[in-house]
C-alpha cells in the first residue's frame, strides 16, 4: 500500500507533465482536468516552440557544457584526491580526510548571498564558468568521500604489484585503480551530473544574460513570462528530465559490482 | 640475477620496532628463506627490499650498489604476493605481460616471453582467461609467472603457498625447488612454515619480533640451533626443553631437572654450575635399556600420525615427547626406560646455545 501511495505521489505529476506537454493550448484551456492522452492528437508543437522560439536549444547546450565540465573536473579531482587520502601517508592526512565532509555541511543557501556579493565585486558574475566552479565545490566533497570509501576496498597488494611491475603512482591509478573503480566512478559521475544539471539556486542568482541561462534557469524564465502557456512549461520540463533519465538508465547497467573478483585468493 | 645485502635495516611503526638492525647477505643464485612466526617482521623486510616501504635506518644493496634511492619499479625485482594480487581486469596473458609492457618491451618479444613462462608453468591454455575464472592453484601459477616473465635480478616471494590446500602446497613446493634449480635465480622467500623453509632454502633466516635469531643452512639450524627460540620453533614435534641446574659430581657434569636428573657424561662444558636449559629432540630419545644415561618415563598419551607415533609421557614433573616407530605398542600408564645420548643433548645458557 505504502509503495503504491508513493508511486502515485511521484508518478502522477510526472505523468501529468508529459501528457500536458503533448497538448495544444486550446485543448488545455477547454478541458484542463483531462488526464487521458489521445494518441491521435499528440501535438509536438509545444516542443518545437520551446526549443526554437524560446531559446531552449541554447539552454540545453549551456547545461550540457556546465554539467559535463563539472563531471569531468569533479571525477578527475576526486579520483586523485580520494586516492591521495586513502593510500599516501602525509602530515595532516586525518584532518584533511575529515574536513572533506565538513565542507558539505554548509547549505547552499547560506553560501549563495556571500558568494553573490563576492563574485559581483570581483566582476565574475554572469559567467557560466563560474557556475562550474560553484558546482565543483558542491559536488567534490561527496565525490571524494564516495571514491575514498571505494578505494579503501581495493586490495593494496594489487597496487604494490603494479608499482613493482613498473608503474609510477599515476600509472597505478590510471592502469589499475581506475579500471577497477568503474562502478564507483560511474556513480560519482552520475551524481555530479544530476546536481549540476538540476541546480537552480546559483544559476538563478549568478546568471543575468539569457544567452547564458542553463535549462533549469530557462524553465523558470519561461514559467514567469507574461504569456504563460502551460503546455510550453511542461514541454520544457520534459526536456530537462529526459537526459537525466537516459543517463541513469545507461549508467545503471554499468554499476555492476564484483569487478575485483579473482584478484585475490580463494 | 644479483646478490643482495642488507645492512643494519631498522624499521619502526610508531613506537613499535618492527625490524631491529637486520643484517643479511644473499649470494647470487641463492634461495634464501625468511622464517618466523607471524608478526616477526619478515614481510616488512621483504617490502623494504622491494622498495614498497622505506626503512628508517640501514641500507639495501643489490650487487653491492645501494638501491635506497630507487623506486620499486627501478629496482628490477619481482614479487609474488600471498594473495597473488593479480590484475582482475586483465587476462592471464595481459597479467603476465604487464611488467614487460610497462618497460617498453616490443610486443612480439612480450608475446614470446609470455609463452615461454606459460610453458614453464604449464598454464598455456589459461592465457585468455580472466583471474576470476581460475582456481586457487592456477592463480598461484599466474602470480609466479608474472614474476618469472620479467627475468628480474631478484625474486621476492611472500608466503606464496599459504593459500593452497595441503596437497597442492606439497607439489607446488617441489616444483618451485625444481624451478629454482632450472633458472638459478636469487630468491628471497618469506614463510612461517618450517617445512617449506627446510625443504626449499639454501639458507634459512630465523626471525622473531624483528630480530634475526639465526642464519644458516637448514641442516645446521636443525642440528645446532643457536638459541631456545630456534630450537623449539624448528622441528615437529617440537624439541623437549627443560629448565634446571647444571651440577657437577666428581667433576662429571649432570643436569638436575624437575624430578629427574640426566648424566651429561662426555659433554665438553666450560660452564661450571648454574641455571641452564636442556633440549632433546623427540627422535633423539631411545626407548629401552642401555647407553650411559638411563631414565624412566610414564606413558600418558599416544598420537599416531601413520608413518610414526608420538609418545607423550611424563619425565619427573615434566612433559616429554618421544618419536617412536609405527610398529611400537605402548599403553597409558606404562613405564618405559629411556636412553639419551649425551652428545645429542642441546644445552642453552641464558637462552643461548653453549
Amino acid at each position: 500500500m505504502g509503495l503504491i501511495f508513493f508511486i502515485i505521489i511521484v508518478a502522477f505529476p510526472f505523468y501529468w507533465m508529459i501528457v500536458s506537454s503533448f497538448r495544444s493550448l486550446s485543448e488545455i484551456l477547454l478541458k484542463p482536468a483531462n488526464l487521458g492522452l489521445d494518441i491521435r492528437r499528440i501535438d509536438f508543437h509545444a516542443y518545437y516552440e520551446v526549443l526554437f522560439e524560446h531559446g531552449f536549444l541554447r539552454y540545453i547546450s549551456n547545461s550540457m557544457y556546465v554539467s559535463i565540465a563539472t563531471v569531468v573536473l569533479s571525477v578527475t579531482l576526486a579520483t586523485l584526491g580520494g586516492y591521495t587520502v586513502t593510500r599516501l601517508r602525509f602530515r595532516g592526512q586525518a584532518i584533511m580526510s575529515y574536513s572533506i565532509l565538513l565542507i558539505y555541511m554548509f547549505p547552499a543557501i547560506v553560501l549563495v548571498i556571500p558568494l553573490y556579493v563576492m563574485f559581483s565585486r570581483m566582476g565574475f558574475r554572469d559567467s557560466i564558468n563560474l557556475l562550474i566552479l560553484v558546482y565543483l565545490a558542491q559536488t567534490l566533497p561527496v565525490a571524494l568521500y564516495m571514491l575514498r570509501s571505494y578505494f579503501q576496498t581495493l586490495p593494496h597488494e594489487m597496487e604494490q604489484a603494479g608499482l613493482i611491475d613498473g608503474c609510477s603512482r599515476l600509472g597505478v591509478i590510471w592502469r589499475i585503480v581506475i579500471p577497477l573503480s568503474a562502478p564507483a566512478l560511474a556513480s560519482v559521475a552520475l551524481y555530479t551530473f544530476m546536481i549540476a544539471w538540476n541546480e537552480f539556486l546559483f544559476a538563478f542568482m549568478f546568471l543575468d544574460t539569457p544567452e547564458k541561462f542553463t535549462l533549469s534557469r530557462g524553465v523558470v524564465q519561461l514559467a514567469g513570462s507574461v504569456h504563460l502557456s502551460k503546455q510550453l512549461v511542461m514541454a520544457a520540463s520534459v526536456i530537462v528530465t529526459i537526459p537525466i533519465l537516459a543517463l541513469f538508465l545507461f549508467f545503471e547497467r554499468r554499476l555492476v559490482r564484483g569487478l575485483t573478483a579473482g584478484a585475490m585468493k580463494g | 640475477m644479483a646478490s643482495l645485502t642488507l645492512k643494519a635495516i631498522t624499521k619502526r611503526f610508531g613506537k613499535i620496532v618492527a625490524l631491529y638492525s637486520v643484517d643479511l647477505h644473499v649470494e647470487q643464485g641463492e634461495f634464501c628463506v625468511l622464517l618466523g612466526p607471524s608478526g616477526c617482521g619478515k614481510s616488512t623486510l621483504l617490502n623494504i627490499i622491494a622498495g614498497l616501504i622505506p626503512q628508517d635506518e640501514g641500507t639495501v644493496l643489490m650487487d653491492s650498489k645501494s638501491v635506497d634511492q630507487l623506486a620499486p619499479r627501478e629496482r628490477d625485482v619481482a614479487m609474488v604476493f600471498q594473495s597473488y594480487a593479480l590484475y582482475p581486469h586483465m587476462t592471464v596473458a595481459q597479467n603476465l605481460g604487464f611488467g614487460l609492457r610497462m618497460r617498453g618491451v616490443p610486443k612480439p618479444a612480450i608475446r614470446e616471453q609470455i609463452l615461454e613462462a606459460a610453458h614453464l608453468l604449464g598454464i598455456e591454455e589459461l592465457l585468455d582467461r580472466k583471474p576470476r575464472e581460475l582456481s586457487g592453484g592456477q592463480r598461484q601459477r599466474v602470480a609466479m609467472g608474472r614474476a618469472l616473465v620479467r627475468r628480474p635480478k631478484l625474486f621476492l616471494l611472500d608466503e606464496p603457498l599459504s593459500n593452497l590446500d595441503a596437497r597442492l602446497r606439497a607439489s607446488v613446493r617441489l616444483e618451485l625447488k625444481q624451478l629454482h634449480n632450472m633458472i638459478q635465480s636469487t630468491i628471497v622467500y618469506v614463510t612461517h612454515d618450517q617445512v617449506e623453509a627446510m625443504t626449499l632454502g639454501d639458507r634459512v633466516v630465523v626471525m622473531r619480533q624483528g630480530k634475526v635469531h639465526q642464519i644458516g643452512r637448514p641442516e645446521t639450524i636443525y642440528a645446532l640451533p643457536a638459541d631456545t627460540f630456534v630450537a623449539t620453533f624448528i622441528g615437529s614435534p617440537e624439541m623437549n626443553l627443560y629448565r634446571g641446574r647444571l651440577l657437577r659430581k666428581d667433576d662429571r657434569p649432570y643436569f638436575q631437572g624437575a624430578g629427574f636428573s640426566l648424566d651429561l657424561g662426555g659433554c665438553q662444558l666450560n660452564l661450571q654450575e648454574g641455571e641452564i636449559e636442556l633440549g632433546i629432540r623427540p627422535e633423539d630419545i631411545g626407548i629401552g635399556q642401555g647407553g650411559t644415561t638411563s631414565l624412566q618415563a610414564t606413558v600418558e598419551m599416544i598420537s599416531n600420525v601413520g608413518s610414526e607415533k608420538y609418545i607423550h609421557a611424563h619425565l619427573g614433573q615434566e612433559n616429554l615427547t618421544i618419536r617412536a616407530p609405527k610398529e611400537s605398542a605402548f599403553e597409558h600408564g606404562q613405564i618405559i626406560p629411556l636412553t639419551i645420548a649425551p652428545e645429542r643433548v642441546h644445552i642453552f645458557y641464558k637462552g643461548r646455545r653453549i
